[in-house]
């Protein structure tokens, strides 16, 4: 499978690289690099690995203290993103940064340096379509973006990189959100891409199986330091995964055996409105019970979000009723859920889940300015309060210096389990974790999710929305793969194949 | 590669700014604008230390600037208080201005028709009517933005201007005219406002409403929620806070607060309602957005307000001797003003960015 590499010539290289942030963190530590034409280069690491910090410095967003990039063995000192730009360096986001209402070739020639002149649109046009032949790719350059899929998306920021004569991309997470069907088509565009002169290097945090079959070479950071670096061939899946952590990774978390108890939720024939306005969820019905963990497999936008938003009181049910412990929610606030026992992980950590200008203590204290155990006559007791953030930030592992630390500060999995330290020990009947591991590296990941099945433990309900199909698997008692906000069905987690449960989710498959 | 080595400065978005950092940057811009006024000085012939002593030491002189210095800069603390609380949960309070005259129409109402009254009754009576009114004229801008999503802006420029000429029409040619042309009649002597030390006993209310406005924000459940919201609209959501009620409440407790200041404003001295021509378009309520500069540099923290307020008060009074003492030209006065201000908001910058310098 893997072609012979190391043929190609060296388009970017780094010798050296130091980058150290204001308080002495060494995000970068000497780091050494160097990236082929006609090779896929895939970086690996954890969330706090210095990814991050060294895409920003190969884009020119951030520079190192130390060290010196070279361009075609040219010395180079990138000031912007637009010096690395005009230098050949081409940047796919993982967020997207293209205009939904606009077509694919608006959006390609959107920032393009010719773009203050009148443009002739049919040049434009025949060199895009030719850039289209040359790599292979399939696209319309006359569709609207918000018509794509998220596949679709990512091949036209490709296409405007190499509109702009990028020969080396650096694609940030470019899997992760995409669903396993669309994952399969991008990869071969980027296997026929790397056939040409482009160099291309992934960087990847989680979903190491789709980029270990494509990559020719990898290289693994761990805490700023290159740890490994390896052709593709001689490595293992496995041996990967454990240099990125640095510690052997258990792939399966075993299920504790807990008897299913009574039911704490009922959902019945359920529908809302998406922010649109259209029908999003659609006649959703389906019960928790105590010690069940409640697994929803689907692509994000399938009406995950309206059912998370709708069971925790922030969107308005059309129709339908919610069932809590025996007693009619439908229609009952934020607040008298809070306080029922009903707790929400956003699927947003920053701006949502914690907020940045917050310290530590504030954040938490957001699950309990309402708890008249820590009001006094209205003023709030913050002795009690900060002897409570001490107790579950170290119970639950937040590393900070101290609960007066700003949330800001903190990166990915740290973020999480501070939302965690604040929505579960105030949880006590019914969790809604919305897409809880989105995002984080295998050791915050794997952390959230026994922290999920200590819920179950305890006798929790646990209502777990995801789009890591194989978390789902893996943790749920009971699954349903949710498609155009229908579920397509609901399985018992022993009897839930993962084929099967992946084409419903992508509406490949049918019940009769 | 010549030109992409030039450059060697770097600007990095800092997360949270502290309030040590605060203090500094605001003390950098003062010396700052102090330095580009020196040249305004120097450009006229005069000595730009000269002049600036010359305006302390009359701002701070107890029988020359200083009850006016306590007065007008205690004045800006009650502007200042009414916009921290609305922009703690991050709704431009710009209706200070409106807030304050129909917080003076109401203390006039009061004085005018129950004029026999004792003053231990008459003045806390007022001061109530005043905050009655702001208070209900500040829920206005805060309903319309809370229920119907109208831009608070919006909403209280629109309500300063009615507020404005309210004030001008009860009082130039209407039923509170008094002799000379654009002043009210005198308010009767029941109403005027015990002078404790220098200045009249609301500048003491002032600084008693800005450390128990520092305590509601921080220590108190509402301080909290109202502070959440301000942060993250969502957040807020998400935690079960009321959102349109809350910012009700802030435009209301901003509005009483700037209507207080209708008494403080006039009733001390000169005791009665100065409307200016037309043409000096409300230069007193124009004093009010004083009150926005001085929030935002003090980080929406009330307690650190009370200096500064005074301190821009002083300079505001002192720099009178520009022309009356030093007899420079008309104007430089306001120009030092101006200038002050206008290196404070630009000052900000620094509380969001910082340079680095690159190696």
């Amino acid at each position: 499978m893997h072609r012979e590499v190391g043929r190609g010539e060296a388009i970017l290289e780094v010798r050296g690289l130091t980058k150290i942030y204001p308080g002495g963190v060494v995000a970068l530590d000497n780091v050494d690099l160097e990236f082929k034409s006609g090779e896929i280069h895939a970086i690996l690491g954890e969330n706090g690995a210095g990814k991050t910090t060294l895409m920003n410095i190969l884009f020119g967003v951030l520079q190192p203290d130390r060290g010196e990039i070279y361009v075609h063995g040219r010395k180079v000192r990138f000031r912007s993103p637009l010096d690395a730009i005009n230098m050949g360096i081409g940047m796919v986001h993982q967020q997207r940064k293209l205009i939904p209402a606009h077509t694919v070739l608006e959006n390609i020639i959107l920032g393009h340096p010719e773009a203050g002149k009148i443009l002739d649109f049919k040049k434009v046009r025949r060199d895009i379509e030719e850039l289209c032949r040359k790599y292979g790719f399939k696209i319309d350059l006359d569709a609207r973006v918000w018509q794509l899929s998220a596949g679709e998306q990512q091949l036209v920021e490709i296409l405007r990189a190499l509109y702009r004569g990028a020969k080396i991309l650096i694609l940030d997470e470019p899997t992760s959100v995409l669903t396993p069907l669309e994952t399969e088509a991008f990869l071969t565009s980027l296997k026929s891409m790397s056939r040409q002169e482009i160099a291309l290097v992934p960087f990847v945090t989680h979903k190491l199986p789709e980029v270990f079959a494509i990559s020719d070479r990898v290289t693994i950071l761990r805490r700023g330091k290159v740890v490994k670096r390896i052709e593709t061939k001689d490595a293992t899946m496995k041996a990967l995964a454990e240099h990125m952590v640095g510690k052997e990774v258990l792939f399966v978390l075993s299920k504790p055996k807990v008897s299913i108890g009574g039911e704490i939720l009922k959902v019945e024939n359920l529908s809302a409105m998406n922010d649109k306005g259209l029908l999003a969820l659609k006649n959703v019905s389906f019960t928790i019970r105590e010690g069940e963990i409640f697994g929803i497999a689907g692509v994000s936008g399938n009406g995950q979000q309206e059912l998370a938003e709708v069971l925790a009181g922030l969107r308005r049910v059309e129709t339908g009723r919610i069932i809590f412990m025996g007693r009619d929610i439908t229609n009952a606030s934020v607040l008298e859920r809070l306080k029922m026992g009903i707790g929400y992980i956003p699927s947003e950590r920053l701006g949502v889940g914690v907020i940045g200008g917050f310290s530590l203590a504030e954040n938490i204290l957001m699950s309990l300015y309402f708890d008249k155990e820590f009001v006094n006559r209205g003023l709030l007791n913050y002795k009690k309060i900060r002897e409570y953030a001490e107790k579950v930030i170290s119970e639950f592992e937040v590393v900070a210096p101290s609960i007066n630390t700003k949330a800001a500060y903190l990166s990915g999995g740290n973020l999480q389990r501070l939302v965690l330290s604040r929505v579960i020990p105030k949880t006590s009947k019914l969790l809604i974790a919305n897409l809880p591991t989105t995002g984080l590296d295998i050791a915050a990941t794997e952390y959230v999710r026994k922290r999920l099945l200590e819920c179950k433990e305890k006798g929790m309900g646990v209502l777990l929305i995801s789009d890591d199909l194989d978390e789902v698997l893996q943790i749920s008692d009971k699954i349903a793969p949710i498609y155009e906000g229908r579920f397509v069905s609901i399985l018992q987690a022993e009897e839930a194949q993962k084929e099967v449960v992946g084409a419903m989710m992508t509406g490949a498959y049918s019940e009769r | 590669m010549t030109s992409l080595e030039t450059l060697k400065l770097k600007l990095e978005r800092v997360p949270v700014v502290s309030g040590g950092q605060a203090v500094r940057i605001s003390l950098l811009s003062l010396v700052f604008s102090f330095i580009i006024f020196s040249i305004f000085l120097s450009i006229e012939g005069a000595n730009p230390i000269d002049a600036y002593s010359n305006i302390f030491s009359f701002a701070l002189d107890p029988n020359l600037g200083l009850p006016t210095t306590l007065h007008r800069g205690l004045f800006l603390l009650f502007s200042t208080l009414a916009f921290v609380v609305a922009y703690s949960a991050r709704l431009w309070n710009v209706g200070m201005e409106g807030q304050f005259y129909l917080g003076t129409i109401g203390a006039f109402a009061v004085a005018y028709s129950l004029p026999e009254l004792h003053p231990a009754i008459l003045i806390p009576l007022m001061l109530l009517a005043g905050a009655i009114f702001g208070a209900g004229y500040g829920a206005l801008a805060g309903f319309l933005r809370g229920k119907l999503n109208v831009n608070e802006v919006v909403g209280c420029l629109m309500l300063n201007n009615i507020a404005f000429w309210l004030v001008y029409l009860l009082t130039v040619g209407g039923p509170w005219a008094g002799i000379a042309e654009s002043t009210s009649r005198p308010l009767p002597p029941n109403a005027h406002a015990p002078i404790i030390s220098y200045t009249p006993f609301t500048s003491y209310l002032a600084i008693g409403i800005a450390i128990v406005l520092y305590v509601f924000l921080s220590k108190s459940v509402i301080g909290y929620k109202i502070r959440v919201l301000g942060n993250s609209p969502t957040a807020a959501q998400h935690i079960g806070i009321n959102a349109p009620r809350t910012y009700i409440l802030v435009m209301t407790i901003g509005g009483a607060i700037a209507g207080l200041s209708g008494y403080h404003m006039w009733a001390g001295d000169p005791a009665f309602l100065m409307i200016p021509r037309p043409e000096a378009y409300k230069a007193i309520g124009d004093l009010t957005y004083w009150g926005l500069i001085i929030g935002l540099v003090c980080l929406l923290n009330p307690v650190a307000a009370i200096p500064t307020s005074v301190f821009i008060g002083s300079i505001m009074m002192g720099s009178t001797v520009l022309v009356r003492r030093l007899r420079l030209p008309f104007g430089l006065d306001v120009l030092f003003l101006g200038l002050v201000s206008i290196t404070f908001a630009a000052f900000q910058f620094f509380y969001m960015y910082k340079v680095r310098r690159m190696k």
